[in-house]
């Protein structure tokens, strides 16, 4: 066993990997708005959903891809996939504001509490999904493939292809762009002080409103990324997906430690990389047990996730 | 709890409605309202099934309907049980204390459809199901559960088992079989079934995965270092879907295969033809276009969609019964006793009874294939 899994480690590895870069940036819009706002937003799950159908869209009703077209290549490749990427981000991240408009602005402005927008939440995110399911008649999805899914090369005796490749460059980037928009940037140093001190930044003239709707967009934007690559990677959607990838990506969030940044992305790296060493030595059936048990025998010793400590340095 | 109140909604406007046709002058030739039922899931993430088999049902009586127009009208009441046992011992109930409700079309799961037995027995109501295929509701072995009130028109997976492993082997030098099961009890009941048929050395391997699994890599690593070159699934098709592609795309070569969980028109809609070229299926059922086209043409026309998986064997239960509303039944004790004696012919054209237990007399497999990006019937597996 311990053999073929050495044979397999690479192969397993990079799958993990770019799993974990769909995690994360998930994560990331839990974990933001928790860091302004100590709420979890949980219909953050159902906009990935509509970043995938966003994607799915582009591709299929945009650029006219069926199932038995002819892949893209060269620059009109780069187009589609740019275009899917942008089209998604937009469509989360204008989502995920509205959301906060509709259902949590109010209840924040009333001074309701954390079970009411908790339980605004959880309506939001039925009604997107039950929406959802009843535009696509309960069937699942599928988008056509538009990029062939060649090997570009070995490492060791791995396969790397292209679609993991292009997901764990583009996340990095992604996380390195928004990681210079919370330390570097005037919006990014508001989110910080809002998320350390709400009042006390109100006091300072930080318009509470604002950055809370900044916060929104951007969690929406990198949720809407995570929708575009898992259907590059999986070519498919359904309207639960966002049920399936949304406790993952929560469950991420928690174990890196929620409100923080680094948390969401060590806890999705870690995630994606035990899920799948897990399911490769015990069986799949196992995999949501052992992932479960860790998360729990973390909590039991560092309650605040892994990156807990670290929250009030690093908080978004 | 919203669907069993929808439930009792729609008993107490078939009440209602019985209740105004009851004051109604007896001389007044009235057409005589008949009222069966579906069960199945409707809602959740096994709606599409329960969808596709109600509108099969749906478009069996609309066509009674218009032929018997001013002798008699059917009426159709839906328990949404999602295909969870759970939820179909919550709405079971309502149907069997219904009582205008003298036959059944469902459960379409075997699930849900032990489940809801020990209520349709008490209140002796006939069960025609186009799908519950576990065998053990109908085998004197384990009980034979479903009797008396169960039967089905559906093959069972105690045939559906080899025949999948002899056509997924068909034709392979020296196979390595490699079985993926879903988890859920049509699946790992379809690989007890196959098991004791396979030859020694022929088996490469068994996983067993839940169907929420979006990632299959660590199931592929498998399969290569076992190096098989058939691959089965038992499962259902937006898993089976997701799953053969990522599997081809690792560079995989060797066969595909899956049951009649895999055999939806909608699976070749779900990943490019070329991964898919070559897929073999199993199942009891033929699609009504291969039936003929004209057939689903109709259909579709009438129902504003296409037909689905268990549309052949919906029609063929529903028309179980309305062939004895035909004959003057209306009670629950008629209908029984007319359902087990019935004898006619299935949309293939094939003899239709039912054995003591409830089973289809007879029954065959089919094999299809998958090819550019169509499934094609291949004939009877032999």
């Amino acid at each position: 066993m311990f053999g073929n899994f050495l044979d397999q480690f690479w192969s397993l590895t990079f799958g993990g990997l770019s799993l974990g870069f769909i995690y994360i940036l998930i994560a990331l819009g839990y974990t933001m708005v928790y860091g302004v706002l100590r709420m979890i937003n949980f219909a953050n799950s159902e906009v990935f959903m509509v970043g995938t159908f966003a994607t799915i869209i582009i591709i299929r009703d945009v650029f006219k891809f069926t199932q038995t077209s002819e892949y893209a290549t060269g620059p009109r490749l780069w187009l589609i996939l740019g275009t899917a990427l942008i089209a998604s981000m937009l469509v989360s991240g204008i989502l995920s504001v509205l959301i906060e408009l509709v259902a949590y602005r109010r209840l924040r402005r009333m001074n309701s509490g954390i079970l009411a927008p908790l339980i605004s939440a959880i309506g939001v995110s039925m009604v997107l999904a039950e929406s959802m399911r009843i535009m696509t008649d309960s069937r699942p999805v599928a988008s056509p493939r538009a990029m062939e899914k060649s090997f570009i090369g070995k490492f060791f005796d791995a396969d790397i292809r292209l679609d993991n490749t292009i997901i764990i460059v583009a996340a990095i980037i992604l996380l390195a762009i928004l990681m210079a928009f919370v330390n570097k940037t005037r919006l990014g140093k508001a989110i910080r002080a809002v998320s350390m001190n709400g009042n006390a930044a109100k006091l300072m003239g930080i318009n509470i409103d604002g950055v809370v709707s900044i916060t929104f967009l951007v969690g929406g934007l990198m949720t809407g990324a995570a929708g575009f690559f898992y259907v590059l990677k999986y070519e498919n959607s359904s309207f639960s997906i966002g049920f399936e990838l949304g406790i993952a990506a929560f469950t991420a969030a928690i174990l890196g430690g929620i409100g923080n940044i680094k948390g969401a992305f060590y806890g999705g790296l870690v995630l994606g990389l035990l899920e799948t060493y897990a399911s490769f030595f015990l069986g799949t059936q196992w995999k949501a047990v052992t992932v479960f048990v860790i998360l729990v025998l973390v909590l039991y010793t560092r309650p605040n996730g892994l990156f807990g400590e670290a929250m009030t340095q690093s908080r978004a | 709890m919203k669907k069993r109140g929808l439930i009792s909604v729609a008993a107490a406007a078939a009440l209602a409605a019985a209740s105004l046709v009851a004051y109604a002058p007896a001389s007044n030739a009235a057409a005589k309202t008949i009222t069966l039922a579906f069960q199945g899931p409707l809602t959740g993430e096994e709606a599409q099934v329960g969808q596709d088999e109600l509108a099969g049902m749906l478009y069996a009586v609309k066509l009674f309907n218009a032929k018997n127009k001013g002798k008699y009208v059917v009426k159709v009441v839906r328990a949404d049980d999602q295909g969870d046992p759970a939820q179909a011992a919550k709405v079971a109930p309502g149907i069997a204390s219904n009582k205008k409700v003298i036959g059944l079309v469902g459960a379409a799961y075997s699930g849900a459809t032990i489940a809801s037995l020990p209520f349709y027995k008490q209140r002796n109501l006939a069960m025609v199901s186009p799908s519950a295929t576990r065998v053990s509701i109908t085998d004197p072995a384990a009980g034979a559960i479903g009797f008396p009130v169960f039967h089905r028109v559906v093959v069972t997976d105690k045939v559906q088992g080899p025949s999948l492993f002899k056509l997924a082997t068909k034709g392979v030098s020296s196979p390595k079989v490699f079985v993926v099961d879903d988890q859920s009890a049509y699946g790992v009941g379809l690989v007890d079934y196959m098991k004791p048929g396979i030859p020694a050395g022929q088996s490469a391997g068994f996983d067993s995965v839940s169907d929420k699994t979006t990632d299959w890599s660590a199931t592929i690593a498998k399969v290569k270092t076992a190096g098989a070159n058939v691959v089965i699934y038992t499962g259902y098709f937006p898993q089976a879907a997701v799953f053969f592609k990522q599997l081809r795309d690792s560079g995989y070569t060797g066969v595909l295969a899956g049951g009649d969980g895999v055999l939806s028109p909608s699976f070749v809609t779900l990943a490019p033809a070329s991964v898919l070229e070559g897929v073999r299926l199993t199942a009891g059922t033929v699609p009504l276009a291969d039936i003929s086209d004209k057939l689903e043409a109709d259909f579709q026309k009438k129902m504003g969609k296409a037909s689905g998986v268990y549309a052949a064997e919906s029609i063929d239960a529903t028309n179980i019964f309305l062939s004895c509303v035909s004959k003057g039944v209306s009670t629950r004790a008629a209908m029984l006793k007319c359902v087990k004696k019935f004898k006619g012919k299935s949309l293939t054209g094939a003899n239709l009874s039912f054995d003591k237990n409830g089973d289809v007399a007879g029954g065959v497999m089919n094999g299809f294939e998958v090819k550019a990006g169509k499934i094609v019937f291949t004939g009877p597996v032999k």
